[in-house]
Parts: structure tokens; sequence; C-alpha cells
């Protein structure tokens, strides 16, 4: 690797510290940033990411060590000013820095104005940049208004408009939909491309990773690893192998001990066997399930979810809490003729609010035992499908049946029987865990007898153990969110629906969720309904509804999802250069409007991909840019949400 | 100091205020709700007092005593009662706070040149209405027993009843009540009342405004920006004093035409010394929020430190010169107590900046001293 010249650092950061009160934040932390340069801060909530931007930005004093930016120390509120010019800050939370009353336009002019952007370049800028951003047919509707997807491109733009050379975005992704995700990474692409800027950008979500060239991996205040992604992925050796076993909960039980990191992804079991060669590790599980009836086993190298907790669990880093116990006892009391009933029918749920129809003839079924996915950017109408079925909102149309009762007349019953996970935080942060789960089973009117079992099933099941006498409040925000969830489980519902339920969660958090999740549809057959915005959350589904605009759009497993994708779209490449930027620039002139750059690869989506390589090479080589590889990719869920949204965006603007 | 750059947030400010309903009625309705809840609310005057009476004698005397009452204007008669316990049911009932009782034989007792009692109920649920009613039934018999005495020295002495009366009350107290000949309470407490909702209104405001930035984290967009402290204040504050300054003006003339106060000083200096002491407030509302993170303990802080003085600091309920030495300097270091003088002084006196230079020159003192502290005290560099 070749040391970067030093006058190349935006930012340097040598062995940072910062503490509020007694709570470190940030322990010795070391890393720069060059020029042309997307760099990532990866962690989960608490991490110390903000700290360090903001200290960054000059915003926030720090212990000990230093930060330079442009070369200046910043050190006192004298020198930060001096750079404060240059930066462009934008802090966490949706919108929440920008001004709800005021229009999309008046807000970047606001922040034109403060940073004394001349009439002249605020036009051409404000123009481009809305134009970017598709925003330009939003410019006199008050930021309030906007969707969230929205209100974080609007947040970009203010944050461009004094065109900084060094962007700090503090999550700038979290919470929005993929569309707006996928637009906000090409708008930072393209400003690099043009300006030579540097960037600053932190996320939860372990699948941006891919985006950064060069990425610090944080947790608790520390970097576990940093490099460029694939070098980090590279550094934890081992194979993720996928696979079908039947019957899935016994599988992930005879597995869990033996491997850290086992989990049920839809109809997949995935188990990443560290330090383990493709053929060993393959032979090592086939020969643990012998008694199991398996099928498509796949080996392939691991993601950086997988690395991140690899990295985690080698530096003894993970939470001491209990992990939830995994039970299959019980799958043969379960009576076999309930499998295919239908939990939840919704037969043409209409619902207007209004002249406005929020929800349009949505029809779809869930099966007990099922986990069913349901996506869509904000205001798409999913929590309005979610209200009517719990009955807390009356169709304007169409009928449903939940867990075998009629939603418009039998309410009362249904309420009986289903459970429900707001993605508020819906425990009293005040009281005990074992408090909020006895309130819990009280107000659900538990019998009195069963009331100590169901207390003591929902600590063991939701792994609770060692906690039961703190408060709910003061939990790390993995914990509550399972103590939410058995909450939510103590009157044995045949139905659950979890709105958003793993926000803001860490990865290990989240996989622990899920673990219960899939114990409850696998071994006690209950069917959940979730929504959810986390596209690798989705994954995890044994079958999806995508809405847009009120409608569902597709309907399908995630598998056949991505079949269909390729079928309608094509094949994903993923094309590897030396010169990503000029290449993904020739690459768009050629044609593919839609070619995305992943941290230093372009991927695209191309009906005949023998035709790309012939169309590509020779325009590249003719540039100077070296072509290392071209190679199908396997699509995510998230190209599925993208193609699919933008499909129907088209369709719907032609008249 | 980028006098643009201080426009652009004042700007901003004033559209933001303008649109966000709830912040507009907090800068607005709020301060004339409090003055017409509080001027028509707290009337100090104790007049029309509903009453009954139960006269057991019925004679020519019973009935010329209880018509003292009857025709007293702040006695309101609600009629005659047959027996006690009607009385009773009438004052729980709060259909009347005060009864008289005249026992049988009155007449004839007096005649006889003996002492009767008389038996007075009044309604003892408030205080300070009780203790002047009983003022108002004292005098009045008084005057009933004069006037008794007098009718028998004029008879005794053979004199006229002029003359008599002249012999029983040879000194006469001649009151001129000055700067509010009638005693109505409204005309000072609409004074009082401007300086303690402008004590309130303004940091509430302020506070609230600045601390919502941090709550929401609008304010990293001033620390990460190349604006001044200076002029993030300047730009800031400005709408807030502008919104305080039309209030000054909207509760003078709710003062003058709606409670008809008198106002006999000079307007000019009023408002001139009512935009310092806005300004000064709006500085309180300023150092709040720089102790604060969220709105509801910005809210709280503003309470304490606006009310307490507000009420017992003022002058609003104790004069501050009867209060002791250690509450009098106390007064002293409150703005709201030279306000007040200001606002009296301006309503009823007359007097102008002659007489109270000194206490606007101790506003602006106080102005300026906060705004300093603050712009000291505020970072755009912080710890937390």
């Amino acid at each position: 690797m070749v040391t970067p010249d030093q006058s190349d650092w935006v930012v340097n950061v040598q062995n940072f510290h910062k503490r509020y009160r007694k709570q470190i934040a940030v322990e010795g932390v070391s890393f720069a940033i060059q020029k042309g340069e997307i760099y990532g801060l990866i962690g989960p909530d608490g991490a110390g990411k903000s700290s360090l931007m903001k200290a960054i930005s000059g915003i926030l004093t720090y212990d000990s060590g230093s930060v330079e930016v442009f070369g200046t120390l910043i050190s006192s509120e004298v020198s930060a000013e001096s750079v404060k010019g240059r930066i462009g800050f934008m802090p966490q939370g949706l919108g929440q820095n920008l001004y709800g009353e005021l229009s999309v336009e008046e807000n970047i002019d606001f922040f034109a104005q403060l940073r004394e952007v001349s009439p002249e370049q605020l036009i051409s800028r404000k123009r481009k940049l809305l134009a970017m951003t598709r925003l330009d047919k939003f410019t006199d509707r008050p930021m309030k208004l906007l969707s969230g997807g929205m209100k974080q491109k609007l947040g970009l733009v203010c944050t461009l408009i004094h065109e900084p050379e060094l962007i700090i975005l503090d999550e700038p992704t979290t919470g929005v939909d993929p569309v707006s995700r996928r637009d906000f990474w090409a708008i930072l692409t393209a400003l690099l491309r043009e300006q030579n800027i540097a960037a600053l950008v932190s996320t939860a979500y372990m699948d941006e990773a891919t985006r950064f060239q060069q990425l610090s991996l944080m947790y608790a205040g520390k970097v576990i690893a940093a490099g460029e992604p694939s070098q980090i992925i590279a550094n934890v050796p081992g194979t993720l192998v996928e696979l079908v076993a039947h019957p899935q909960a016994a599988a992930l039980s005879q597995l869990k001990p033996i491997f850290q990191q086992v989990e049920a992804v839809g109809a997949l079991l995935r188990v990443f066997a560290e330090g383990r060669e493709e053929a060993a590790a393959i032979k090592q599980i086939t020969s643990l399930l012998s008694d199991q009836e398996l099928s498509s086993i796949h080996a392939s190298k691991p993601e950086m979810e997988d690395a991140f907790i690899a990295l985690l669990n080698q530096a003894h880093l993970t939470e001491s809490d209990t992990a939830p116990a995994i039970n299959t006892h019980k799958e043969s009391e379960v009576d076999a003729s309930k499998k295919d009933e239908l939990a939840i029918e919704a037969d043409n749920l209409c619902r207007d609010f209004g002249n406005f129809r929020a929800v349009d003839h949505v029809s779809f079924q869930v099966k007990q035992g099922e986990i069913f996915g349901l996506l869509g950017a904000n205001g798409a109408g999913k929590s309005t499908v979610f209200k009517m079925l719990t009955g807390i909102l009356r169709p304007t149309g169409g009928e449903g049946k939940v867990a075998g009762q009629d939603m418009l007349r039998a309410t009362q019953a249904i309420k009986e029987r289903i459970g429900y996970m707001s993605q508020a935080f819906s425990l009293y942060q005040d009281m005990t865990v074992l408090e909020n789960i006895r309130l819990y089973a009280r107000i659900y009117a538990v019998p009195r007898q069963q009331l100590k079992q169901r207390v003591d099933w929902v600590i063991a099941t939701a792994g609770l153990q060692g906690v039961e006498t703190r408060l709910a409040g003061a939990l790390p925000m993995g914990i509550r969110q399972r103590l939410a969830l058995g909450c939510a489980l103590v009157h044995k519902p045949t139905v659950l629906f979890l709105d958003e339920p793993t926000s803001g969660v860490d990865p290990l958090g989240r996989r622990r969720f899920w673990d219960i999740l899939i114990q409850m549809a696998r071994v006690e057959q209950v069917a959940i309904l979730v929504t959810t915005h986390y596209m690798s959350e989705a994954e995890h589904c044994d079958h999806l509804a995508l809405m847009y605009a009120g409608r569902i759009i597709a309907d399908a497993t995630p598998a056949q999802m991505k079949k269909a994708l390729v079928e309608a779209a094509g094949e994903l490449l993923e094309i590897s250069t030396d010169k990503p930027l000029l290449a993904l620039k020739l690459i768009e002139q050629a044609g593919y409007e839609q070619a995305a750059l992943f941290g230093k690869k372009i991927h695209l989506l191309a009906k005949a991909p023998q035709l790309v390589r012939q169309q590509i090479e020779p325009l590249l080589t003719a540039n100077q840019v070296v072509l290392h590889s071209i190679a199908p990719h396997p699509p995510s869920l998230e190209d599925v949400f993208v193609h699919q949204v933008m499909t129907h965006e088209s369709e719907a603007e032609q008249p | 100091m980028k006098i643009n750059r201080v426009k652009t947030l004042a700007v901003k400010e004033w559209r933001e205020i303008l649109r966000d309903r709830l912040f507009l009625s907090l800068a607005f309705v709020v301060p004339i709700s409090m003055m017409l809840v509080f001027g028509y609310g707290i009337k100090m005057d104790v007049e029309n007092i509903p009453f009954a009476v139960l006269d057991q004698d019925r004679s020519a005397m019973s009935r010329d005593y209880l018509h003292q009452f009857i025709d007293s204007r702040y006695f309101d008669y609600q009629g005659d009662v047959e027996n006690e316990d009607e009385i009773d049911n009438l004052i729980a009932g709060s259909k009347i706070r005060f009864a008289i009782i005249v026992p049988p034989k009155f007449q004839e007792t007096l005649l006889s040149g003996r002492p009767i009692a008389v038996q007075s109920l009044i309604d003892g649920t408030f205080p300070f209405r009780t203790s002047t009613s009983k003022g108002y039934v004292a005098a009045i018999n008084n005057a009933f027993n004069t006037q008794l005495l007098t009718a028998y020295i004029s008879q005794k002495m053979g004199v006229t009843a002029e003359q008599a009366a002249a012999f029983m009350s040879p000194i006469k107290i001649q009151l001129r009540y000055l700067y509010n000949q009638e005693l109505r309470s409204i005309w000072s407490i609409a004074p009082a009342m401007m300086m303690f909702i402008l004590l309130m209104t303004p940091p509430f405001l302020t506070a609230l405004g600045i601390v919502r930035e941090k709550e929401n984290g609008s304010i990293y967009n001033i620390y990460s920006s190349t604006v001044t402290r200076g002029e993030f204040l300047m730009g800031k504050l400005f709408p807030y004093v502008v919104i305080s300054c039309i209030n000054v003006v909207i509760l003078w003339l709710i003062a003058i035409f709606a409670f008809g106060a008198p106002f006999k000083g000079d307007p000019v200096f009023f408002f001139i010394a009512s935009v310092i002491y806005v300004t000064c407030t709006t500085g309180i509302g300023l150092l709040v929020s720089l102790f604060s993170k969220t709105q509801v303990s910005a809210m709280m802080l503003t309470v304490v430190v606006t009310i307490v003085p507000a009420v017992l600091y003022s002058g609003l309920l104790v004069p501050i010169a009867s209060m002791d030495a250690a509450s009098q300097f106390e007064a002293h270091l409150f703005p709201a107590m030279y306000y007040t003088d200001i606002a009296l002084g301006s309503f009823l006196k007359g007097i102008g900046v002659e007489e109270l230079w000194t206490r606007v020159a101790a506003l602006l003192l106080y102005t300026i001293i906060l705004w300093v502290i603050s712009y000291n005290l505020f970072h755009k560099r912080v710890k937390a």
C-alpha cells in the first residue's frame, strides 16, 4: 500500500478521546481521510460516531488526542472557526436540522445566505442540486410535509450549497427508504467526481459498508477494524454457508452451540464457519445435520455484518447478556393441521382519508407459522394496513380475517388473539423488566394461575435472565426491544404484528431478536406480520409484499423477487476498475444510467451481460482505465425494491 | 458583524414564528389573555356584596336600621328571609355572603335605653373579602349609632340636629386620594400587569425559541457555520424583541381602553423605557436557554426566575418600602421593581424622565450585564 502524501490529508485524527462526565464516548481512535474519498464510520447506536464527527466539524470539544482538518489543529473555538467555512456538516435525524415551517426553497436560501453564497452562485447551484435530488417540483412545499427521504435529500442540498471541501454526514441514510438512499449515494458520488472533495459518512447499516472506499468499524467508542471494506472482510477468514434444512428450528438449535454465528434467514440457514475453507465448512455442517433434509447448500465469502460480529467476538466485546433460548421440544406438540391455516386474510382493503386513498385494494394472505414482511417507503400505506388489521381503524372498503375472526365485526376477539409491538418504545421506562411483563400480562387478562408460568416463559424466551429487576429505561437498546417483544407475546397470541421492530439496534441485537421470531414462527406456529425499512431484515421474511402508493406492487418470496428482477431487468454485474469514478462516468455515457458506485466497484443491471463487456471494455481502454473484472453479483432486496419502485414511478408519470 | 447574516437569521426566525400556530399564539394570544384574565380577575374592590336580612322585630326602627345596609352601594340586597335555617342555606349555597339578624324587641330595647346585639353572619371563605365586609358592616352600624345619639342629644339639649352632629364629632377627616381618586384597584393593577406579563412572556418565548433549536439539532447549523456568536444572538433575538414591543403597545391599549386606566405620563418616554425592559427580559430568556437542554426544562427554569421576582419583589403585592431590609435589597436585584415604578409613574402620577431616569438607567445596566454574560457563555464549540 502506498502511504498517502500528508498534504492530501483532509482530516487527520490521532488517539482521540472524548468523555461525557464519567461516560466514555470515544477511546483512542485514529484515522485519516484523503481528498476524493468517502470515508465511512460504521457502528451501532452509541458507538461514538457522532462525537467524532462533531469534533471534526469543530463543534464539540474533546479530551485528548488531536484532530487536524485541512492541516489546522482544531484545539479551540478560534481554530475551529477558521475551517468551518470549508466544511459542511449534517447532523443526525431525518431533517431535524431543517426548519419545518419554511419551504424547501426558503430552507436552501437560508443556508446559502448563512454561508454567504452570492445570489448568482445560489441560483445556479440551487437549480443543479434540486434537479439532482428531484426536489425541483416541491420548492414551495413546507419542509415538514416532505417524506423522510425527501427531507434527508433537502438536508444534503442545504449542507452542500456552499460547496464545502469536506462533507460530514451523520447517519444520513438511517430511516430513509431504499430509493432515496440510492439517490443519496448517487448525489454524493457525483459530487465526489466533480469537485474532488472528501466525505465522512456514518451509518448503522452494515450493508452500506461497500459504499465506502475506506472505513472504520466502531463499537463502544473503539475502532474494531479499519481499511478498505474488502480488506476488512478478508481479514476475517472463514466461509459463509447457506443451506435449506428441514425442520429448520431443530437444525438451528443443533448448530448454535458449535458456531458463533448461525441465523435463519427466511427459509435459509446462514452459518458463518470462522476460519474454515469452503469444503471443510460444508463438510462439517452436513455431518452435524446428518439427520436432516438438506438442500441448496451454497458457500461464499462472509459479508460485513458477519465480519463485524466475528471481530466483536474476537475482541470479547459482545454483550454478556443471555442469548434467547431456542426451544424445540414443543414442535411435536403443535397440531400439524394448524400449519396451513390462514392467520391473516386481507381482501381488497381500502382506506381513504378525505380525497386521499392511503390504501388501495390491498389483498394478501399470511399462514400460521409464516413470517410476512410488508415493505415500503414512508407513506406507502404500511401503517394504515396495520391499523385496519388490528382493528384500530375501520376500512373504507374490503374485508379481512385475522386469527380466524372477521376484522369488521369481531375486533375485540381479534385484540385478544394478537400481539402488537410498535415502532415507538411502548414500555414503561420507570418500571422494572418484571413489572412491565406482569403489567402486560394483566392488561391482556392472563389468568392468575397461569401468570407465573407465562412471566417465566417470557423471561426465558426473550433472554431476559439476569435483568429482571433492572429498569426498562436503563437497558441497552437490543434488550429493550426483546422485552417489548416478550410483552407482546405474554398472552400467547397466534398472530404477531411488528412495526419497524429493530430500527437502531446493533447487528448482534438484531440477530438475537430474529432468533426469537424464528422460534415463534417455526415452533409455536405464530404468524408474524412485520413492517421494515431494513432490506437486510426483509431477507429474513418467508414472504414479502412490496407496497407503493397504497398498493401492493409485488408479492412473493425474497428468492422469487430476486429471480423476477433478473428476468425483468437483467443480471446484476459488478465491475471492478482502477479508476472507478472515471469508469462510472464512461459507463453512464454509454447508456447505463442506473449504474451506481459501491465503494470502488460499479454495479449495473444488464439484460445482455455479454454485450456489456463488449461495449465497455474498449471504452475504458480508450480512456486509460484498467478493467479488472466484470462478474455477476447476486442482487439484494434493495436492488429489487429500487427497481420495482422506479418502474412504478415512471409508469405513474406516463399518462 | 455582517448585517446580511443577521438579517438572514432574523427573517428565518420571523417566518418560523409566524407560521407556527403554537408559537404565534404563545407570542400574542398568551400575553393578551393574561392581561384580560388577570385584569378582570384580580379586582381588589369589594362591592355589591349579596346579603339577606332576617327582621324579627318588624318595627319602624329595625326597618330604618336595615335600610342603612340596603341603600349602601357596597351591599346588594337579596331579600328578607323567614328563619335562620334559610340564612344557613343561602350562605352555604353562595347565594349571599352576608346576613344580618335583627332580634325581637329591637326598638323596644333601644328606646328603653338599653344596648342590644344585632347578629351579622359573614362568609369567611376569602379572608380579604371578609375583613373588608366586616369593615363596611361596622362603619354602617357606627353611623346608625351616631344618628341615634345625635337625635338623643338634639332632643335633650334642645339644639338642632346639625349642632348636635357637630358636637358629636368635632374633628372630621377630609380625605383626598392622589393619583387614583376613586381608589379603583384596576388603575394600579393594569400597569402592574404590564410589568408582570412583560417580565414573563419574552423570556418564555426566547428560551423556547433557542432551546427548540438545541432540541431538534438545528443549532448545529449555527455551530458548524461561519456565523459569529454576536450575529447569531442579534439575528435570533431581534424578532423576539420586536414581538415584545408590539405586545407593549397592545397591553398599553388594553390598560387604557379596556380597563379605563388613565395615562398621565409621556407615551414616548414610556415606550422607550418599555423597549429597554423587554430587551432586558428577553436577555433573561437567553440566559435561561444557555442552561437548558430541553424545552420543558427551559419552561420550568423561566417560571422560577421570572414569577418569583414578578410576584414577590416587584411591588405588585407588597410595596417595596414596607419590606424588611433584606427583601428590599433583593427587590433591587430584579428588574421588575424598576419597571413597576416606571409604569405606575407614567400611568398614574404623570411623571417622566426627570423623576424616573435612574430606573431606566438601572434597567439598561441590567440589560447590558445579561447580554454580556450570555454572549460570553454562548459557544459554538460545546462540551457535550
